[in-house]
């Protein structure tokens, strides 16, 4: 694996593509702003005092594709076919989401043409928002994939590990930290998974370790009902319950700091 | 090997993995499960899988091992997705390898029997008429007990 734009003596150089053969390239990258709630909303709305934001920042994004190569030192001028931006507001994260894909018959990759657009549409929405909300973010700008040309086609794998999926507030799917105890008062984390958090509208919680009149898991479910008549819950039906991430029972004790997990029986496959 | 996942697998290109530079198997079982449109009701238009990361992967662990013990398999490979899902994508595969076709079978229906009676996944399904949570099934409890009893082991 060699720097192509780096020549024998390590200097930079443009590369002489010639001689390459031309073929259709395509790319799409993507990133996105973050934004207060309110501001995602002004937005959806029309109601910025610049104007119609998503339509700026999309010719915005074509020019800079355009420009590319007036940024970036070493990058061909392309005579690009296709530039196309889209814009998904994800009310969710409260985040605008900018998608580019750049195309054209030629000798060169449209990658950073690509990547050149959504930071330029990002920029922008920077720009016609900022009056209204300074603390918005602009994040993950990537290649999500890449055609033709002689190193091959490329898809971004997303992160396996990145985003596990359970126990958020709210939604399903959300990711949860999960919280830690505090050295100096001994205590238990309760998660409530899937179903049995929506039912309870809850996600987790920490309990003093003190407060359970017994320390195992028929303590912990005495003291969360003694905290609220909802968590009667815990012992209707079937309620499965892992204490450290292993499945436990009434009697299973407890100690400072364990995890402890509600849950509903299992339906995955 | 053991995955937990959001993105989509290529079961051919699993099994061709799991199979590379090896002669000395015999038999390779592959089971792929997918999203159905019609569940508990009908025009389900997409599925989200939950899990408990970190007791997941022991759990699918266990399983496998359990497994490994029973039969003499030479290879396993395990995939199950999570997050949101449509009709028609794949969202769990097992492949088995073994010397033998009948050990390669029971063990590759024995993981997906355990799997879902066992590995903390919930699986909440979207319909036109709404969105619920899947309840368990009695059967496949009966399917998974087909494998307690001693006179059901193989060796």
């Amino acid at each position: 694996m060699s720097l192509t734009h780096l020549n024998q003596r390590g200097e930079a150089h443009m590369v002489d593509v010639a001689d390459k053969a031309e073929s259709r390239r395509e790319a799409t990258a993507s990133g996105f702003i973050q934004m207060k709630p309110e501001t995602l909303a002004l937005l959806n709305e029309g109601g910025l005092p610049k104007g119609d934001v998503l339509a700026t920042a999309r010719i915005a994004g074509i020019q800079a594709a355009k420009r590319t190569h007036d940024l970036i030192p070493l990058c061909h001028a392309l005579p690009l076919s296709k530039v196309a931006i889209d814009f998904h507001l994800d009310e969710a994260n409260c985040r605008v989401e900018v998608i580019a894909t750049c195309r054209l018959n030629g000798r060169t990759g449209v990658e950073m043409e690509a990547l050149t657009a959504v930071s330029v549409a990002c920029l922008t929405l920077y720009d016609m928002c900022k009056a209204v909300d300074k603390d918005m973010e602009i994040g993950a700008i990537h290649v999500d994939a890449k055609r033709g040309g002689k190193s091959g086609d490329y898809q971004r794998q997303t992160s396996v590990t990145a985003a596990p999926i359970v126990t958020g507030e709210g939604a399903a799917g959300e990711v949860s930290v999960g919280s830690r105890c505090d050295t100096d008062s001994p205590c238990v984390r309760v998660k409530f998974l899937a179903e049995l958090r929506e039912r309870l509208g809850v996600s987790e919680l920490t309990l003093p370790l003190d407060t359970l009149p017994s320390t195992d898991v028929g303590g912990l479910k005495s003291a969360l009902l003694k905290r609220d008549a909802r968590f009667a819950r815990l012992g209707e039906g079937r309620v499965l319950c892992a204490v450290n991430q292993v499945m436990a029972l009434d009697a299973t004790p407890i100690t400072n700091d364990d995890e402890v997990a509600f849950f509903p029986p299992v339906t995955g496959g | 090997m053991i995955r937990v996942q959001q993105a989509a697998f290529d079961a051919g290109s699993e099994q061709r993995q799991l199979l590379e530079g090896r002669t000395d198997i015999g038999a390779v079982v592959s089971f792929t499960g997918l999203v159905r449109d019609f569940n508990e009701r009908p025009d389900v238009n997409a599925l989200t899988l939950e899990h408990y990361p970190g007791m997941t992967e022991v759990a699918l662990g266990e399983i496998v091992a359990e497994a490994e013990s029973r039969w003499p398999l030479q290879g396993v490979r395990l995939i199950h997705r999570v997050g949101r899902l449509a009709p028609g994508d794949p969202i769990v595969l097992v492949v088995v390898a073994s010397a033998h076709r009948r050990a390669a079978f029971e063990a590759c229906d024995f993981i997906m029997d355990y799997l879902k009676t066992r590995a903390p996944f919930w699986k909440k399904e979207h319909s036109i008429t709404g969105d619920y949570w899947v309840a368990e099934r009695e059967s496949d409890h009966r399917d998974a007990s087909r494998w307690e009893s001693d006179n059901d082991k193989i060796p």
